[in-house]
């Protein structure tokens, strides 16, 4: 093979990469993952190949609970480690997980991580 | 009467390689002198023999081939031949990568299978686990070692049999231990997540190796691991050790089927869970080591080789970036 076409080649299969990884991120956070019930805030996030919603918005400085939702999980989202709280659990593979998240400040997003680190999720305050 | 020749080494990795060349080819009869120069890789030779230069450089290599190196009259032309196949492996190893990323992404992976957990699952999840991006740091590991020893020319049938099987036999030992006594062996995050790093370094420098860097520059920096791996590779504990501390990377499916195994409440039934889940993923892995094997013994052995340390590297260097994600140092760059 030429080298100038194998360059080429190379070239076009790294931006597929970059494609892959940094592209196409749906910012999905219009779905409604957040509800007020008695003066508490929940967020849900659906845990199974990854976190849904990647993005979720929620109101800053009310009491608020994440809920985290498996079915059937047994990839790396059932790892879920949570730096700021010091939270890191193996989830059960059907069921949900309650988290005391306290009183979010505005601001401060809070940011959770499966254990290999390749899936992630992010709850935004306002 | 004395003649005195020149002729080209290849294989010279370090300093002492000079003594070790110059010891063993003083010990033939025929050799008066020898002087060793590494810059240049040349051996000069002064000799009474009457053979021509090709057969001596023949002769001669074969007392320095067990030690893994080669003289030649002519300067070996590997050089020129390898930039042409590194070119050719960048794009294979590449589109191999790019295919591993979108099935990830496909979501293909992700069916639920609900239900209690029993042997017959934890197969099934095994199977999954072992094309899952899980693959991209085990899989990577099992590649990039078993490629290595290829290239290296060690006995890599029976080293490979003894990873599976001390990879199969501690699952299934560590199942049960957890089982039993219902408590959490290494779940720890922070410590899967540290032995996750560990080993996609080690997949970064035999990623290296492979593509031929490290032989080519002679960093002097690695020489001392690079001599460690060598001692280590040739050990027969060795690959069972790695089949062992494969249970303690990071993977999802490892770590449930972890928890599925604490939670079974017997060693039977966690023995039972994590041996089906380490036959599940036996057959990509086995795959992986024999199919690297049969390519190393094969016609475009350079182009595997050089192939494989390009994938080697992206799987490294992707575990690398999601380990310190995991651990919080670095903000988790991309999302597959």
């Amino acid at each position: 093979m030429n080298k100038t076409v194998s360059i080429i080649i190379t070239l076009g299969l790294v931006i597929v990469i970059g494609i892959i990884f940094f592209g196409g991120v749906e910012n999905k956070s219009v779905e409604n993952n957040v509800e007020i019930k008695n003066g508490i805030q929940y967020v849900t996030i659906n845990a199974k190949g990854g976190y849904f919603p990647k993005i979720s918005t929620a109101k800053a400085d009310i009491p608020t609970k994440l809920i985290i939702k498996t079915n059937g999980t047994y990839d790396c989202s059932a790892a879920l480690v949570i730096r700021s709280l010091g939270f890191q659990k193996i989830l059960p593979q059907t069921g949900e997980t309650e988290i005391d998240l306290g009183i979010p400040k505005k601001g401060e997003p809070l940011q959770g991580i499966c254990g290999m680190g390749m899936y992630s999720f992010l709850i935004n305050f306002n | 009467m004395l003649k005195t020749y020149t002729f080209y080494v290849s294989g010279t990795h370090c300093a002492s390689c000079k003594i070790l060349i110059e010891d063993i080819l003083k010990e033939q009869d025929f050799v008066k002198s020898v002087k060793v120069d590494l810059k240049k890789e040349i051996v000069e030779i002064e000799t009474d023999s009457n053979q021509n230069t090709e057969k001596l450089a023949t002769i001669l290599t074969e007392k320095v081939k067990g030690s893994g190196y080669t003289l030649s009259v002519e300067k070996q032309v590997q050089e020129k031949k390898s930039d042409g196949v590194i070119w050719q492996a960048i794009p294979i190893g590449l589109v191999f990568l790019i295919l591993f990323f979108i099935f990830q992404k496909s979501g293909i992976l992700n069916f639920g299978i609900g239900g209690k957990t029993t042997p017959i699952t934890s197969f099934i999840i095994g199977l999954i686990a072992s094309v899952s991006s899980c693959l991209a740091i085990v899989g990577g590991l099992v590649l990039s070692l078993s490629a290595k020893m290829s290239q290296d020319n060690i006995n890599d049938t029976k080293t490979f049999l003894l990873f599976h099987i001390g990879r199969i036999f501690s699952f299934a030992l560590l199942g049960g231990i957890l089982g039993l006594i219902g408590n959490a062996i290494g779940i720890n995050f922070t410590f899967t997540a540290i032995m996750g790093i560990i080993a996609s370094i080690v997949m970064l420098f035999l990623g290296l190796n492979l593509i031929g860097v490290f032989t080519k520059n002679k960093i002097t920096l690695s020489l001392k691991i690079f001599n460690f791996f060598r001692k280590i590779e040739h050990k027969t504990f060795t690959p069972l050790i790695v089949g062992f501390g494969t249970f303690f990377l990071p993977c999802g499916f490892t770590q449930s089927m972890q928890v599925v195994a604490l939670s079974s409440g017997s060693f039977m039934s966690g023995f039972l869970i994590m041996l089906a889940f380490a036959l599940g993923t036996l057959p990509v892995l086995l795959l992986l080591s024999f199919g690297s094997a049969s390519f190393a013994h094969g016609k475009h052995a350079p182009l595997f080789f050089k192939s494989a340390g390009v994938i080697v590297l992206g799987l490294g260097l992707f575990a690398l970036l999601a380990g310190l994600a995991g651990l919080g140092i670095i903000n988790p760059l991309f999302s597959i």
